[in-house]
């Protein structure tokens, strides 16, 4: 993915850049109102924008210039100058509110259905992305759309206004505006070229200070090797290479803006000016001519001019913008989902009898991490799944959750397919305590809870005294209402464990997956725990990874995986007796306990 | 303005820059009062009739090359000033960088990555703001505004200029009013982002748990109230954002109400002309930037300072590893006299290290084992001089390693870490990481005695392959080996793996291993480790636990000892049995 954003940054081709919009266009759709609002009043910003030259005008042209002018006449204009002027301001007020608020609820739109999206994508999605990746896209892409609208409304405000400015100088004299739209190819010419350049530079320095900020991020990671191998002097050397090498790009934005930015528009504007009083001045030599037409073409002319600066401006944040959507796109289109159940699917499970029948799994489609599993788990039984590392304890655990989807045999409860449940119902039946117990910030409470607003206080109380958790629960200030910062860690790995436990328990479900903790968990909770696991299992049907042996001593079945294969299966005294690979494993754990 | 005063060695050095943009930039302040004049003077010469050829070529040239002039002027203060902004950014870009890589370990402990990343880049901006933005409105308000006002008084009618200016000042109080305002939402709405920012982490980093209680449209919908709060609070910013524009407006429409009254009584009583009024419009309308600009300017100094403030504070952080006057430059040789009486961690009232001895002979190996935790980590900490502040001594060639420098101690010590860090570079240029200048041939000679070698060539890229955040992801083994590569290049005269071949099966283990004895003759070794497979060939071997030496002696006496070495080294046959016969 890394690389594919990569490719991103170069360039995208003028047709796909539109697709892209396109699609980023429709979550605006439901605030389409609150948009043609705002189009609605940008139109009377420039409507009321140009009204205010033409009062000037008209009081120059119709009373100033004939003499005397009472006094009445002189407030009317003023009052009505003041009056056109508040209701441009009222104008101008409510377009950017509406505009700023329907891109806020766009983005928002947006926000919603990106994480509705990712909360539908399947465990190999979040297995194979990294998580800051995932994250970026849902937080600052998205807030970078907020700058791509803002793009849109400077467009906007721009087109309107230079169309308007240039309609009331139609309408005031059709000749002198024909006249000044010579300047409009030498306009094109500037836009067009300081589009190629700045786009360019734009990009270039954009890059370069990501690369900057890498090797500053970078450096502060891999101080201790660097001063380790004495590079400190041959780091900054590098260092000052790259920030001299941001400079230079940012120096020739600097230049590309003073050349082709606001300085060349207003040199234009100018030069305007002169062709305004130019074409009357000549045209008065010969006949007398009202004055105050020529302020109000001056007038125009600048608002004509005026908008371009900020719109040329805003082209390269459209690039950012176009980038981050395309970005934004790429999850929205991704179809890593999550395993799909049967369209009828109503099953309930009742005994919770849990059975695999010759099941094979892959991850990549081509290496299978499974082949051929078969056990049968009766209600209230509880078989153990050991092994090293990658031996597929952990295979198992996903296909039978539906993270992944399996591709051949059967996985049945209660003898009916796994596929015909409904998600819902798997889930709430199943409790899978994970290896790491991973806390959210809230309460303890919050925490046991999970969200499920069917679950009680008094059953939180309960569950959590079920597995003991009780105890270190009310010590804390606040009990249960007692804080869990980012990701608990104010508590130990064992208190996290009870947590979690009793998030699990108190679900009361059938069907119940222990994967345990391989971290060291200090000796206070570890009997907690262990006692713990033990009364979660009465009358439950069981699966648990175990690493240390002599917690599943009492399981009804062992079973030995290698390789995605089962390559040992009995109960405890059976494996002992038949000495193979489990034999070996129970001892070495011996002893390590002894040590 | 203190800001300022203090950014001063930098406007000094830059002083040349500075007064040629001031400069252009007054010029283009005066030249500005032209166009005005001259739509002016052509309005009253045509509503006169008095407007000959001659009089109107004239002043359209004045005009166009007034045009041209105020180009050429304003390219060049921009370029100035903002060219200069940018290098004062690039400057304190520096310092910061070197005064980060000459800090000790409790600076870096003090003070998290993403904190000095946000110093180094928003507090930069802030700066630059000061330097390019913070120059410009203020020169040019003061320019702009005053040379504007003079002119309105002087050409056109001070009694008119009286009256027009009245509502201005209220134009920089509203910025700088509305500016306050919205600063203070807008921290409001970027905590709220930032609460947003948590809770995606958190729900992307609690997946799993979520999908296993299918608490997937719970989430969504707690997901929806931050979002929902977002907007809230970015709505307050907006009722405030809104009103910049329209603000302005209206302030500026009081002034026009007021020239248009005014003036309007004044032509009427023959006092100016209608050119004269034209020119005043045009005038006001110039002096809404100054004013408003004079507002921005107080919010922009505000925030720089705060930025500076916080540069400045890292900046006078102190590394407590420094450099004896006089300190020997020869590089380290001879025998290691390690002698730490204690040893404790800067904010730790408990003991790290205790009375601990052991002398190394030039050419000799130790070997250091013990439970994580143990302190064998700290032992080397002290060695390669992370911390300077204990009791005891440890000596090298009978001088204490304090007294060396830096260079002499460090350049001459490969130590191959726990965790490898490999740069994002290519597998080559973390190899030759201590010297980029050496050879292939030297880089794949390490890479070989490393017995990585083999494993690189398989890369798509071989020794080009990129590595880090953003290359390929290699093992966990193959990083290690790859940092061992590393320390062997450099020759070292010490060199430390410190449990760096955890990650490698026995075989591999043995090969290095029995490589580096090889080419290390005369050249001393300490290997950290919890395999006792690494360090049982060592000359001796001690056994940590808690910050002590419980255990010492060789390998075969160790083992008479029946005590922790003893139980381990069993341990770990056996365990050599299960994984050989998982192979």
């Amino acid at each position: 993915m890394e690389q594919e954003e990569l490719s991103k940054r170069r360039s995208i081709p003028f047709k796909e850049q539109m697709t892209i919009i396109k699609r980023i266009l429709s979550f605006a759709s439901p605030y389409r109102n609150q948009f043609i609002l705002a189009i609605f009043f940008s139109i009377a910003l420039a409507v009321t924008n140009a009204a205010l030259p033409r009062i000037i005008q008209i009081f120059i042209d119709d009373h100033l210039a004939a003499g005397a002018v009472a006094l009445q006449t002189i407030l009317f204009f003023a009052g009505l100058h003041l009056g056109v002027t508040i209701l441009r301001m009222t104008v101008w007020y409510f377009e950017l509110y509406i505009f700023n608020m329907a891109s806020e609820k766009t983005v928002q739109n947006i926000r919603f259905h990106l994480f509705k999206k990712l909360h539908n994508l399947g465990m190999r999605f979040f297995d194979q992305t990294s998580t800051g990746w995932i994250i970026t896209r849902a937080t600052n892409d998205t807030e970078a759309m907020k700058d791509f609208w803002h793009v849109f409304l400077t467009i906007m405000q721009g087109v309107f206004g230079v169309v308007i400015s240039l309609g009331a100088m139609f309408l005031l004299d059709v000749t002198v505006t024909l006249w000044i739209l010579i300047f409009a190819p030498v306009l094109l010419l500037v836009i067009r070229f300081y589009q190629v350049y700045s786009s360019r530079t734009y990009r270039e320095m954009k890059s370069k200070l990501s690369l900057l900020n890498t090797k500053l991020a970078e450096t502060i990671n891999g101080m201790s090797v660097i001063k380790q191998f004495r590079q400190e002097r041959r780091l900054q050397k590098e260092f000052e290479e790259t920030n001299k090498s941001y400079f230079d790009s940012r120096f020739s934005m600097v230049r590309i803006n003073a050349l082709l930015l606001s300085p060349v528009i207003n040199m234009l504007y100018t030069l305007s000016v002169v062709l305004i009083l130019a074409i009357f001045g000549v045209e008065a030599l010969n006949s007398p001519i009202e004055v105050g037409i020529i302020y109000a073409f001056t007038s125009y002319a600048n608002d004509f001019f005026r908008p371009l600066t900020r719109l040329m401006d805003s082209l390269s944040l459209f690039q950012d913008g176009v980038v981050s959507s395309s970005r934004i796109l790429t999850v929205m289109d991704n179809e890593e989902y999550v395993p799909e159940q049967k369209d009828d699917a109503n099953a309930k499970v009742k005994d919770g009898k849990v059975e695999f029948k010759n099941v094979s799994f892959s991850y990549d489609g081509e290496n299978n991490v499974l082949n051929d599993i078969s056990f049968t788990v009766n209600p209230g039984e509880t078989v153990a799944l050991v092994g090293h590392t990658g031996s597929g304890k952990s295979s198992i655990i996903n296909v039978l959750m539906r993270f992944y989807e399996f591709q051949k045999g059967e996985v049945l409860i209660d003898g009916q397919s796994i596929r015909e449940f409904p998600i819902r119902e798997l889930r709430q039946r199943t409790g899978l305590v994970l290896q790491d117990s991973f806390l959210f910030y809230g309460t303890i409470k919050d925490n046991i809870r999970l969200m499920n607003k069917a679950i009680t206080d008094r059953e939180i109380i309960e569950a959590a005294r079920f597995v003991q958790a009780d105890q270190f629960i009310e010590d804390l200030p606040g009990q249960y209402n007692a804080r869990v910062v980012e990701r608990g860690a104010s508590f130990s790995s064992g208190q996290k464990q009870l947590i979690s436990f009793a998030s699990t328990i108190v679900r009361d479900p059938k069907i119940l997956i222990l994967d345990e903790a391989t971290a060291n968990i200090d000796t206070e909770t570890e009997s907690l725990i262990q006692e713990g696991l033990e009364r979660m299992r009465q009358g439950r049907t069981t699966v648990a990874i175990a690493h240390r042996l002599s917690t599943i001593r009492d399981a009804n079945q062992i079973l030995v995986l290698d390789k995605g294969h089962i390559v040992e299966r009995g109960t405890h005294d059976e494996l002992i007796s038949s000495g193979g690979l489990y034999k070996d494993m129970y001892e070495l754990q011996n002893i390590g306990l002894q040590a | 303005m203190g800001i300022f005063k203090r950014l001063s060695w930098f406007f000094k050095q830059e002083k040349k820059s500075y007064m040629i943009g001031v400069a252009g930039l007054l010029i283009v302040a005066v030249l500005q009062l032209i166009p005005p004049r001259i739509i002016g003077i052509v309005v009253d010469e045509i509503d006169t009739n008095t407007i000959t050829q001659e009089s109107l070529t004239f002043w359209l040239l004045i005009l166009a090359s007034t045009a041209v002039f105020q180009y050429v002027l304003r390219y060049m203060w921009r370029v100035r000033i903002w060219g200069n902004a940018a290098k004062l950014e690039q400057i304190v870009r520096k310092q910061l960088y070197d005064h980060f890589t000459n800090m000790d370990n409790q600076f870096f402990q003090k003070y998290r990555t993403g904190d000095l990343m946000a110093h180094a880049t928003n507090d930069l901006r802030g700066l630059r703001m000061v330097a390019g933005g913070g120059i410009l409105t203020m020169a040019d308000a003061l320019s702009v505004g005053l040379t504007t006002l003079l002119a309105m008084v002087f050409i056109v009618d001070w009694r008119l200029t009286l009256l027009a200016i009245i509502p201005l000042p209220f134009l920089a109080l509203a910025s700088r009013v509305l500016g306050r305002k919205l600063h203070l939402r807008f921290r409001d709405a970027q905590a709220a982002f930032s609460q947003l920012n948590d809770k995606v982490q958190e729900s992307i980093q609690g997946i799993k748990v979520i999908k296993t209680f299918g608490q997937e449209k719970e989430d969504i919908e707690e997901f929806s109230v931050q979002t929902d709060n977002v907007v809230l609070k970015n709505k307050s910013v907006y009722k405030i954002d809104s009103l910049f524009d329209p603000t302005i407006t209206f302030i500026m429409g009081i002034s026009y109400f007021l020239t248009i009254l005014v003036g309007g009584l004044l032509i009427s009583g023959n006092e100016i002309s209608i050119g004269d009024f034209v020119t005043f419009i045009n005038y006001i309308g110039m002096l809404v930037w100054p004013m408003f600009a004079i507002g921005r300017l107080f919010n922009i100094i505000e925030r720089g300072s705060a930025s500076y403030d916080r540069i400045e504070n890292l900046l006078n952080e102190d590394t407590s590893i420094e450099e004896r006057q006089g300190a020997i430059d020869a590089p380290i040789s001879g025998e290691l006299n390690y002698a730490v009486d204690s040893f404790r961690y800067p904010d730790d009232n408990t003991e790290a290290l205790n009375s601990i001895h052991f002398k190394l002979e030039a050419g000799g190996t130790l070997g250091i084992v013990g439970k994580t935790g143990a302190g064998k980590t700290t032992i080397l900490k002290l060695l390669l001089r992370e911390y300077d502040d204990y009791k005891g001594k440890i000596e090298y060639g009978r001088y204490d390693i304090r007294d060396y420098t830096l260079d002499a101690l460090l350049k001459h010590v490969g130590y191959v870490p726990q965790d490898n860090y490999l740069f994002s570079n290519t597998i080559r240029e973390n190899i030759r990481f201590a010297d980029p200048s050496l050879s292939q041939e030297a880089v794949e000679a390490a890479a070989k005695l490393a017995d990585i070698h083999a494993d690189i060539v398989d890369l798509p890229e071989g020794y080009d392959t990129e590595v880090g955040e953003r290359g390929v992801s290699l093992s966990g083994g193959q990083k290690q080996r790859i940092s061992i590569a590393r320390a062997i290049l450099i020759n070292p005269e010490l060199m430390i793996l410190d449990d760096s071949l955890s990650a490698v099966d026995a075989k591999t283990e043995e090969s290095i291993l029995s490589g580096l004895k090889k080419i290390r003759t005369g050249q001393t070794t300490i290997i950290a480790a919890h395999r006792i497979s690494s360090v049982m060939h060592a000359e001796e071997i001690i056994v940590i636990d808690s910050g002590k030496i419980v255990e010492r002696g060789t390998h075969n006496t160790l083992l008479a000892i029946d005590g922790w070495y003893k139980d381990m080294f069993e341990q770990q046959q056996l365990e050599r049995k299960i994984e050989g016969g998982d192979e």
